[in-house]
């Protein structure tokens, strides 16, 4: 008797453990990549912000039109060391299955401050899409002294000194553009960094700084409401609708345009695997051409969808990192 | 009285048994996680969020408007009974609240004057809003850099009220604190300061783990010397009626909350400042005024000053929010998020275009304002059974909280790193003597009035002129140098005898 449950023991024990074993090389074996656990996706700004809902609005998309293979994804709000620390983990994750199951929002607002302040570099990510990008426009407050681009020229050209406001990143390396082309020196048209375009425009409404920076959508409804007036597009070619009456640069003056181009993307770490990222440049690719992403974000938040895959995507925010690198002079 | 029109009309649209029900979820949530340590209002609304997008737009309003304010009533529950602050504002509330619970023997009181408070803050609050919305905001925006910095000078000296026995050493712990909030990215300029090459450091030190250390978890270190005395209090009986605050109690508590009231709507409006520096203020001012005992030993006035400062802060903040799609804080921005998720565009044009949003909005505070002191009264009988633990129990209790809290606010180990760093120096500082109200209110103002000076000179090429060509900046001065000079002035009348001496 004894023997004989013995037996049945070995052969239960060795049925339950054989299919352990014939599962030791599976993701090698299988073509191609589809998701087959909780996917990562780490976001380096707070709940709430403009990074956050890019990412929780594709996540969305992606969810609903089931491009995950029915996985789940978990956002992570990594904010510490201005966002440096999410997305040195992320460069630093090893290679294997949670490598491929990692995603980070990256806009150029991320890569800029990355570059200055850290040795993190672009090459230590693998670049899976650009989804859209932005411009800005120069607006004037109600209250202001001056009622074009032209005027604040002359004045400062007559020795005015010019303030304008703005966000943080993006709008910093824009102001520096424009000051360069225009030959003025930080003093003649200064700037000051807000931590939000709503921070600016709040001092433009109240009358203490004369110009404002921000993106179309940030300014919209002050425009619908008459607060603010587009003064110069910093684009090579004018805006549309209530934003169309904003000249480019080269047409106030001798100059060429200023155009700083503020992107919208996603990186994976640089372990992930090459089927992985194939996978999710078309995924990325997929919402991008959805009517939902048309809908849900770039209309209502006014952007210009321009899809990079994930080649294109590495060659532009290589770029993006050279000229960058250049004007810091490192 | 057109306002008054419209808010009942607000009124009209939300009582239905739907918009009361969830009024009533976003109360019993929004108080539960306010009150856990650390997640606080800005990472509790972003929470519940999802929450609201089974709704209809309206109701989903409400809701959120429920779970904000909610939210602000929760922070004070765990600085009353355990002494950690469960978000900036609660601080201050801790310095009397914690005293009384725990020294003066009184807990329900205690809790349920900073229910009351928040009630009464809250409640000015929204009526100013109701009445005066838009143009407070307007009013918010003449505050510009200059206004600002002259305003945070003013702030500064508050400090002064807090330094405790030995000036010295709390000027001392004041420009510690200073130190300690410069370092991170410089918010001007962006280049990192003081980060000793530490990738986490960039981002400066986290307030909420530093000040659950530094007032928390410092606590805790000092309760394991006592971890074998019998805990002295003894709640008696689990009932409302013994919670109950006296008469004479209530008539102490009045005039502390309504002045905190109209001061923090105002504190509320203005750009940037937000519900912690409300109830910092509104501490401080109480100090000024006449208390029945000495503030920071449990003193009903203290409690009541600063709750009710903060919580028409939060009232307050939505007057731009609303008006001018302005957010205060970063509660204020995640609020945003969700009502521009929901088509509502906080705006100039806000009250033109979609006035049955904003109105049912403003009502939906009125009535969880009112809920949330409903619910916040009949818990308190179960909360104070907390402090019937045994010291023993609680220490590894109250360290948990610690570390979630400090854990939870940027999900990484660094911010419970700051937290035990902060602890053994809030414990090392107490027993030296000094007081850690000073380092903290720095911590929270200087960052603040760095900012605003350095726009205030760019602005005006760095000249000093704006101290006096701007009449508000101009009177903050005012007020700033008879507030320094007032020492003297004192000695100068006692002498002549005009003044009687102290």
């Amino acid at each position: 008797m004894k023997k004989k449950i013995s037996f049945i023991v070995t052969v239960l024990l060795f049925v339950a453990f054989v299919p352990l074993f014939a599962q030791g090389a599976p993701e090698a074996a299988s073509e191609g990549f589809v998701p087959s656990k909780d996917i990562e996706w780490i976001v380096t700004s707070s709940p709430g912000g403009g990074s956050d809902i890019y990412t929780r609005t594709i996540s969305d998309i992606m969810t609903r039109k089931n491009l995950v293979n029915g996985q789940t994804f978990l956002i992570n709000n990594k904010t510490d060391g201005g966002g440096e620390v999410g997305r040195l983990q992320v460069s630093r994750t090893k290679e294997g299955k949670t490598a491929n199951h990692t995603l980070l929002t990256f806009n150029s607002g991320d890569h800029g401050p990355m570059i200055k302040n850290t040795a993190n570099r672009i090459e230590n990510f693998t670049p899976i899409a650009v989804m859209a990008v932005d411009k800005q426009l120069l607006y004037i407050g109600e209250h202001s002294k001056y009622s074009s681009f032209k005027e604040v020229l002359d004045a400062v050209n007559s020795g005015t000194n010019i303030v304008i406001a703005g966000s943080k990143g993006d709008d910093i390396s824009t102001y520096e553009l424009l000051v360069k082309e225009l030959g003025v020196t930080q003093n003649q048209i200064a700037f000051i960094t807000n931590d939000s375009t709503s921070d600016a425009i709040t001092s433009v409404l109240g009358g203490h700084v004369d110009i404002v920076m921000s993106k179309p959508a940030a300014a919209d409804q002050y425009v619908a409401a008459k607060l603010l007036t587009p003064i110069l597009a910093l684009a090579e070619t004018r805006f549309t609708g209530n934003l169309a009456s904003a000249p480019t640069l080269s047409e106030v003056g001798n100059y060429k345009n200023v155009e700083n181009p503020i992107w919208r993307g996603v990186v994976g770490p640089k372990s992930m695997s090459e089927e992985a990222a194939a996978y999710w440049s078309k995924a990325f690719q997929a919402v991008s051409e959805s009517s939902e992403w048309e809908a849900e974000y770039i209309t209502k938040y006014k952007l210009i969808s321009e899809f990079r895959n994930k080649d294109a995507a590495k060659t532009y925010m290589e770029n993006f990192q050279k000229t960058y690198l250049a004007s810091l002079g490192k | 009285m057109e306002n008054l029109m419209h808010l009942f009309e607000g009124f009209n649209y939300l009582f239905t048994l739907q918009n009361i029900g969830v009024t009533m979820i976003g109360a019993v949530l929004g108080l539960l996680v306010g009150a856990m340590p650390g997640i606080g209002s800005l990472a509790g609304v972003a929470l519940l969020l999802p929450l609201t997008f089974k709704f209809n737009p309206t109701t989903a309003i409400i809701m959120l408007g429920s779970l904000y304010y909610a939210n602000m009533y929760g922070g004070a529950f765990s600085a009353i009974l355990i002494g950690i602050p469960g978000d900036g504002p609660a601080v201050m509330t801790m310095m009397d609240g914690y005293p009384m619970a725990t020294q003066k023997n009184r807990p329900g009181q205690a809790l349920l004057t900073s229910n009351i408070s928040s009630f009464i803050g809250g409640t000015i609050g929204m009526i100013i809003l109701t009445f005066m919305g838009p143009s407070l905001a307007n009013a918010g925006l003449r505050f510009g850099p200059a206004e600002m910095t002259a305003l945070l000078l003013l702030a500064m000296t508050s400090i002064g009220w807090l330094v405790g026995e030995n000036p010295t050493k709390g000027l001392v712990l004041t420009m510690f604190g200073i130190l300690l909030a410069s370092m991170g990215m410089d918010t001007l300029s962006g280049t990192p300061r003081y980060d000793f090459g530490n990738i986490y450091l960039l981002g400066g030190i986290p307030f909420v783990p530093f000040v659950i250390g530094m007032v928390g978890f410092s606590q805790v270190i000092r309760l394991m010397g006592d971890r074998h005395k019998e805990t002295q209090i003894a709640v008696k009986k689990l009932s409302i009626k013994e919670s109950m605050i006296t008469f004479h109690d209530l008539k102490r508590l009045l005039p502390p909350a309504i002045r905190s009231g109209f001061l923090g709507t105002f504190v509320g409006v203005l750009p940037g400042a937000g519900a912690t520096t409300a109830a910092f203020m509104g501490y401080a001012v109480q100090k000024s005024f006449k208390s029945e005992e000495p503030l920071g030993t449990g003193a009903i006035e203290g409690i009541a000053a600063c709750e009710a400062a903060n919580n028409a802060a939060a009232a307050g903040a939505f007057a731009p929010l609303l008006a001018l799609g302005i957010p205060g804080s970063g509660t204020g921005a995640v609020l945003l998020g969700g009502l521009m998720m929901w088509g509502l565009n906080p705006g100039p044009l806000l009250f033109t275009n979609s006035p049955e949003f904003a109105w049912s909005l403003i009502a939906s505070l009125f009535l969880a304002n009112i809920i949330t002191l409903i619910i916040a009264w009949g818990i308190i009988p179960f909360l104070i059974k907390i402090l019937s633990v045994p010291t023993r129990l609680m220490i590894p209790a109250i360290t948990v909280v610690c570390i979630v809290g400090s854990y939870s606010t940027s999900n990484s180990m660094f911010g419970i790193v700051v937290m035990f760093i902060a602890g053994v120096l809030g414990y090392v500082l107490g027993n030296a003597g000094y007081s850690t109200a000073p380092a903290i209110l720095s911590f929270v103002l200087a960052p603040l009035l760095e900012s605003n000076m350095r726009k205030a000179f760019i602005i005006s090429q760095g000249s000093l002129d704006f101290f006096y060509t701007k009449p508000i900046a101009l009177a903050f001065m005012i007020i700033l140098v008879l507030v320094i000079l007032f020492p003297l002035i004192r000695l100068v009348l006692t002498k002549a005898g005009v003044m009687k001496k102290k």
